[in-house]
């Protein structure tokens, strides 16, 4: 066995704490590094990836089945430029008598198909199974968008068979609202035939066009009743998760970042505390090279370790953060990317041997004496000024000599202190993100209503149904609506308008900009309808619909995200469709009402009311304060970690001192105060930069987030913090600070100094 | 703590006092007393026990056995804050290598021990420069202990020793890292000291600081009081 390897092993087994910390922060900043590389690489073109990933269509096509022929279709499809391509299946538009416990009756475009894989438009079966045979369907539900009780439930065909929900899958190309198996398909009269492709090149509009007629030249005219393009779907898609986008590399960033400076300041520390050490060996004979190989062996064994398991766990981790981070596509297989973890693995040790080398190398030029004495505290008095000057405040002493301990190693308290800034501003962050985010559903006017009454199909419901409600114990507010579904002259896409009577919408609903309905023919809407139909508040529009056209006014605009939906009043539709009936009425109950016991009034009515409790709960918020909560937790981990590092290092730096220090009288207490406040003070520092950065991050953030998602956020959603809460959040530092030092303060008030005292 | 408050007429009372340091013995049942106004100097080989008799007195290390008692308080029963309060109220403690703190100027360094009892910094400092003073280094005052001679940190040692008036200084080997004329210096301080009143322990190696400085000499060997005479002191 090696000098180098002996005294490596002897070195790593006398430095037990050394080395557990060392293992401890690789480990945590290498699990911090995957995550933040495996989200960075995820977040940057997310659609695409899954896209890639799950195969989806570049294209849908739906063709008459009257007037071509499955070979015909299978033919055309013959094409150079045609990567894959799936179909034909069997296509029909099926009208449902409602799901079983569910809400009122729906139409389903039903696909007939054998198999969720294949060359174009992978399902993910999320839920339940694939259809095994007759009497089963699959519905497409995003994994978001969970309903209860779909698994299992009955669905009635209009004039056909009952189909049982076996399975919920997800179709990234929006392929249909439901699969069944071919053989199936024939019970349920398909007009039409669906094909799904994939082209060699399907980066624009263009080349989508050209592939279009690429497959459809040499078809009957008049074959393709409908295309989609996948350009619309990715424009649509990415509206939601392009949200986390950005704080998913704010944290990104911010967690490598702090990986790096800690893992750095851990190990160079390690070596610089070791100058003595050092001596010793050069006095034994040891050449610096050797002594350069017992301190990289001495570092890396525990890096290693901790690197492989950091590694390890980050995967997992960032697995699962990805998975809900992305869940909207329904690519819950989307995984850290491979390179990641290579990166990590080779990467982190390169940290961690720079890290050793560079101040391993000063020592090379030492000789063994100067080294020995090197590796005591610093004896030159560095800012002496500020030490004099802390020395004559009236400030108990123990503190202002922990005021000034940072000054003494200077280069570990920067790279300390700029951990813990980054602490804090991860802290001040999240806090701001929550607290918007948590503004922001609480805007959201469907977490109001606490029961929604349906009226029966062809029911009247009507005043009779909103005077019945009023009338029950426990009602606060009704809001009755109705739906009507139209389309913007001139436009492809439906747009559902609803229509408001009653008192609670105008509190519910916060206006942006504009004002509240004051009239008929006046519609809001949201910000992400005015964009995608590039109109501005004020312009007016032709609805049409039920057999009528009405020109409406937009007066307002609506923090409400949806573009499909706009609102207007029961004026409006009384100039529409006079005498519709509502077909909801959402209540809002008093404080303190029990809800079933609501619903059982309303039941016990004997009406033909059909109320339910809606569960809104919208889990895509949830999970970013919770991905927030869990990232914040883990960089204010590694930085405290860092800050308990530097702490125990200047203690065994300074054992001389401390010894002193306790031989006239220093108590357990004032050793405490003194090291925790040398790093609180740090934390103090860092807290009024990492505020402002923190603060500053939100500010760029959140309107990117909005942005993304195409939604106007109000002022009370963008500020959100107040000056008492600041103070809070920069006080944050001094509590990562305080937590990271307490512990290897108390250590070493209560070591022991006499043989110290004697001897050096 | 009774303060001193007490009939004993001893200012130190060691009992069979006993300290192991896992199978090495240090000290093996020693008993003696120390009176106030003494100059007690402690001698022997390497190993002997000496420093580990200092320990014991300053509330630096605790007795695996035995007692010890100073001023009447059984210094076992004292917790380790009360260890600390005591150290600061009643040792004051010279050592062989001076134990300046390197980040503070001479007064400053003085002046600590009178801070950590919660005086002001302004009297704390004006009393450090009278002992400065008295002592002869007051010119050295704003000088860190890296630019002081060896002879010039000692004073300065000696006096934040006596910063808070001790009821006792102990002294560790404080000639041990002195050239001969620093030496002497330190000698008469020390005996100037305790012709003022101050009771004093002298661990030392050397046997003309003890016959000089000391009263009564105790010689210790493997752990135990091998010798103790009283001294008539050479000038």
């Amino acid at each position: 066995m090696s000098a180098v390897w002996r005294a490596s092993r002897a070195a790593v087994r006398r430095r037990r704490l050394q080395t557990a910390v060392i293992g401890v922060v690789v480990g945590l900043a290498a699990m911090m590094a995957v995550v933040a590389l495996g989200l960075l690489v995820a977040a940057s073109g997310p659609f695409d990836q899954a896209y890639a990933r799950l195969r989806g269509a570049h294209m849908l096509a739906a063709f008459d089945a009257a007037k071509v022929s499955n070979d015909q279709l299978t033919r055309a499809a013959q094409q150079p430029g045609v990567a894959a391509v799936a179909g034909p299946f069997a296509q029909a538009v099926v009208d449902f008598d409602g799901i079983e416990g569910q809400r009122p009756p729906s139409s389903l475009s039903v696909v007939g198909r054998t198999d969720p894989a294949g060359p174009v438009d992978r399902l993910n079966v999320w839920q339940g199974r694939w259809i095994a045979g007759p009497g089963e369907i699959v519905l497409a539900v995003n994994p978001t968008d969970p309903l209860p009780g779909q698994l299992g439930a009955k669905l009635p065909v209009i004039g056909g068979p009952t189909l049982t929900v076996v399975g919920l899958a997800y179709s990234v190309s929006g392929s249909a609202n439901a699969w069944v198996t071919p053989a199936q398909m024939a019970d349920l009269h398909p007009t039409g035939v669906q094909m799904l492709y994939r082209f060699t090149h399907a980066a624009s509009a263009a080349q989508i066009a050209a592939g279009q007629a690429a497959v459809t030249a040499g078809l009957p005219p008049e074959a393709l009743l409908r295309a989609q393009s996948y350009l619309a779907l990715k424009a649509i898609a990415a509206a939601q998760p392009g949200t986390f986008v950005p704080f998913l590399i704010v944290f990104g960033c911010l967690g490598l970042a702090v990986a790096v400076l800690i893992v750095a300041n851990v190990v160079s520390g390690a070596v610089v505390a070791g100058f003595r050490h050092i001596g010793v060996l050069k006095s034994l004979g040891f050449t610096p090279a050797q002594v350069l190989g017992v301190y990289l062996a001495m570092v890396s064994l525990p890096a290693i370790a901790g690197c492989v398991l950091g590694t390890a766990l980050g995967t997992v981790l960032a697995d699962a953060l990805l998975t809900n981070a992305f869940k909207y596509w329904g690519s819950d297989d989307l995984g850290v990317a491979g390179w990641v973890v290579v990166a990590v693995l080779v990467g982190m040790p390169v940290v961690v041997g720079l890290s050793a080398f560079v101040p391993a190398l000063r020592t090379r030029g030492l000789s063994a004496a100067q080294a020995i004495s090197a590796g005591s505290s610093p004896h030159t008095g560095r800012a002496p000024r500020l030490q004099r000057w802390l020395a004559g405040t009236r400030l108990p002493r123990a503190i202002s000599l922990g005021l000034g301990l940072p000054l003494a190693r200077p280069a570990r308290s920067a790279m300390t202190m700029a951990a813990v800034v980054l602490g804090v501003t991860s802290v001040t962050f999240a806090i701001g993100l929550a607290a918007s985010l948590t503004r922001y559903q609480n805007a959201d006017p469907d977490l109001a209503v606490q029961v929604e009454v349906h009226t029966p199909m062809g029911g009247t419901g009507g005043t009779d149904g909103e005077t019945l409600l009023r009338s029950l114990p426990g009602t606060k507010q009704v809001t009755v609506s109705a739906d009507l579904d139209m389309r913007q002259v001139g436009s492809t896409d439906d747009t559902r308008v609803r229509f408001w009577r009653g008192d609670a919408a105008r509190d519910r609903y916060q206006v942006l900009r504009g004002h509240w309905f004051n009239g008929p023919g006046q519609v809001a809407v949201s910000q992400r309808f005015l964009a995608e139909r590039g109109l501005a508040l004020g312009d007016t529009f032709t609805l049409a619909g039920n057999g009528t056209t009405a020109r409406v006014r937009i007066v307002a605009e609506l923090m409400v995200s949806s573009s499909k939906v706009i609102f207007s009043n029961w004026a409006t539709l009384a100039q529409i469709a006079p005498g519709t009936p509502p077909d909801l009425f959402q209540v809002q109950l008093t404080p303190g009402t029990d809800v079933p016991a609501y619903l059982d009034r309303v039941k016990a009515t004997g009406g033909s009311l059909d109320a339910f409790a809606p569960d809104d709960t919208d889990t895509f918020i949830p999970i970013i304060v919770a991905t927030v909560t869990l990232l914040t937790l883990m960089l204010g981990t590694v930085a405290a970690l860092g800050v308990f590092n530097t702490v125990v290092l200047n203690a065994r730096e300074r054992r001389r001192d401390l010894g002193v220090l306790k031989s006239i009288g220093m108590t357990p207490g004032q050793v405490t105060a003194m090291m925790v406040t040398s790093m609180a003070a740090l934390g103090a520092v860092s807290g009024l930069l990492g505020v402002p950065l923190g603060v500053a991050a939100h500010g760029v953030v959140l309107p990117a987030m909005a942005r993304s998602a195409d939604v106007h956020f109000s002022g009370s959603v963008l500020h959100v913090y107040h000056p008492p809460q600041l103070v809070l959040l920069a006080l944050a530092g001094v509590a990562i600070a305080a937590l990271g030092a307490l512990i290897p303060a108390r250590s070493a008030a209560r070591s022991t100094i006499a043989e110290v005292l004697h001897n050096e | 703590m009774t303060n001193g408050e007490n009939e004993d007429p001893a200012l130190v009372r060691l009992v069979d006092v006993r300290k192991e340091y896992g199978d090495s013995v240090a000290l093996a049942g020693v008993s003696l007393e120390i009176h106030a106004g003494e100059a007690v100097a402690v001698m022997g080989p390497s190993g002997s026990g000496k420093s580990t008799l200092l320990n014991m007195i300053a509330g630096l290390d605790r007795p695996t056995a035995g007692s010890v008692h100073v001023q009447g308080d059984d210094l076992g029963k004292l917790n380790e804050k009360g260890l600390a309060l005591y150290r600061r109220r009643r040792i004051g403690m010279i050592f062989q290598f001076f134990n300046l703190l390197d980040d503070l100027p001479a007064v400053d360094n003085v002046a600590l021990a009178a801070q950590l009892t919660g005086s002001p910094a302004g009297s704390a400092r004006k009393r450090a420069l009278e002992l400065l003073d008295e002592l002869g280094v007051a010119d050295r005052r704003n000088v860190y202990p890296a630019q002081l001679s060896g002879g010039e940190r000692q004073r300065v040692a000696v006096a934040r020793a006596l910063m808070n008036r001790p009821a006792l200084l102990l002294a560790d080997e404080p000639t041990g890292a002195l050239d001969s004329k620093a030496g002497e210096q330190v000698m008469d301080l020390l005996l100037d000291l305790n012709q003022i009143g101050q009771t004093l322990v002298l661990v030392t190696h050397d046997e003309r600081l003890a016959t000089r400085c000391a009263s009564r000499l105790i010689e210790f060997a493997d752990g135990r009081v091998a010798r103790e005479r009283n001294l008539e002191r050479t000038p």
